[in-house]
């Protein structure tokens, strides 16, 4: 391994020297690459005060078929359609985040534009499917459960549209 | 009155603050000004004439230099009268303008030189490209020039948050949901910005420690490095 001679009758005998610098340099390295893999993983908190991912909107009598319900802290539309079936889709455009608008509620067919956003003009269908605009995918789908008379919305679960309806 | 200055400038007081001798005549006096010097020769010794001509520079590296100087004494005073907290951000922002004395001039003058020197250091870079001051021996100060190109815009940018106001929120919005693009690493790079899943406490905090601390730290030192190089690299001809 080492390529230079010793004048010690054993080859593979290190001198004090060499010895003393692998350890230096090893002890460096170590505490270098410690430090720093400490730092990163100091920068991710552990604990975030954000709000639970579940929230209740209600009572569903209140709620008439062809309306929606905004909710602001959690930007997510709470949605009862024609069939009387309730849906939540998230507010946040899939674009760059910023809160698209319910521009039009009385859209009966999935093919006009229902909702848009306001920063590049992305547009959706009332289900949330992307109609035009640089949006990539659809507005998020949350699942949606039914307590006694209040909906359920659940962000952290997020759906596929067969099972985002919640028939009542 | 001159002898009053002379007499200053011969005393022992002024002789332990600055090394040089009184009075400078010779090119090796002018030398040892510079050498003697706190930044050491980060000048040169001599300069030729038409180097220093307006129309060869337009003096857009010292502006942009002079920006940011006017931007460390505002920024520092307006950090006086700013927690990096929410609500107090934004109300504390609204005290600058309208109950602090000369806090809405002081405030101003911070964004205004902040807004020049994006576009004085937009206008060196051109400069530098059509005098084909990029070409060796020149090309490691010009990509130095670009990370402070990239410096510039970061501290614009990190700055932009901390009014705490509506154009602040979607600005930064808009610019971590960018970074959210970055295949592979995106989601944890926006993360680590945020200091958690959308922009909160720990964002502002974040954002400040960066546009207040880091990024001038860098730049006080790339600055210098800059200035150090011109003159390594053959000055201007």
């Amino acid at each position: 391994m080492c390529s230079y001679k010793t004048e010690s009758n054993n080859e593979n005998k290190i001198k004090r020297r060499k010895f003393l610098s692998i350890v230096g340099n090893s002890a460096t390295g170590l505490v270098t690459f410690g430090a720093l893999a400490v730092t990163i993983d100091f920068l991710s908190p552990n604990v975030i005060k954000e709000r639970p991912p579940k929230f209740k909107v209600g009572p569903i009598q209140n709620i008439q078929p062809d309306t929606f319900i905004y909710e602001p802290e959690y930007r997510v539309f709470v949605v009862r359609d024609g069939n009387g079936a309730f849906y939540a889709i998230s507010a946040i455009c899939t674009h760059l985040g910023c809160n698209v608008k319910w521009i039009d509620s009385n859209i009966r067919n999935d093919s006009s534009v229902a909702i848009a956003c306001p920063c590049h003009g992305s547009k959706f269908n009332r289900k949330g499917e992307v109609i035009e605009g640089p949006a990539p995918k659809g507005l998020q789908r949350f699942r949606i459960k039914l307590s006694d008379d209040d909906l359920i919305v659940d962000t952290s679960d997020i759906v596929s549209e067969e099972e985002m309806y919640l028939k009542v | 009155m001159k002898n009053l200055f002379v007499k200053i400038m011969h005393s022992k007081v002024w002789d332990s603050i600055f090394r040089s001798k009184l009075p400078i005549n010779t090119n090796l006096d002018r030398s040892l000004v510079i050498f003697n010097s706190l930044t050491l020769h980060i000048h040169p010794v001599k300069v030729r004439e038409k180097a220093i001509k307006f129309s060869y520079t337009f003096y857009l590296g010292m502006i942009s230099f002079f920006l940011f100087i006017i931007l460390i004494v505002t920024g520092v005073l307006l950090m006086l009268y700013y927690q990096p907290a929410i609500p107090n951000a934004y109300e504390n922002m609204k005290d600058l303008q309208y109950v602090v004395s000369n806090g809405m001039f002081l405030r101003n003058l911070h964004r205004w030189a902040a807004h020049l020197m994006v576009i004085s250091v937009f206008l060196h870079m051109i400069r530098v490209f059509y005098a084909g001051a990029y070409k060796p021996p020149r090309e490691f100060n010009w990509v130095v020039g670009v990370v402070l190109l990239v410096l510039t815009l970061l501290l614009s940018y990190t700055g932009y948050l901390l009014p705490f106001d509506q154009l602040s929120y979607w600005a930064v919005t808009v610019g971590v949901n960018l970074i959210q693009y970055i295949p592979v690493i995106g989601e944890k790079t926006k993360f680590l910005f945020l200091g958690g899943h959308e922009i909160g406490e720990y964002t502002l905090v974040r954002f400040y420690v960066l546009h207040c601390v880091i990024l001038p730290l860098v730049m006080v030192l790339l600055i210098a490095f800059h200035f150090w190089r011109i003159r390594k690299d053959g000055g201007l001809h």
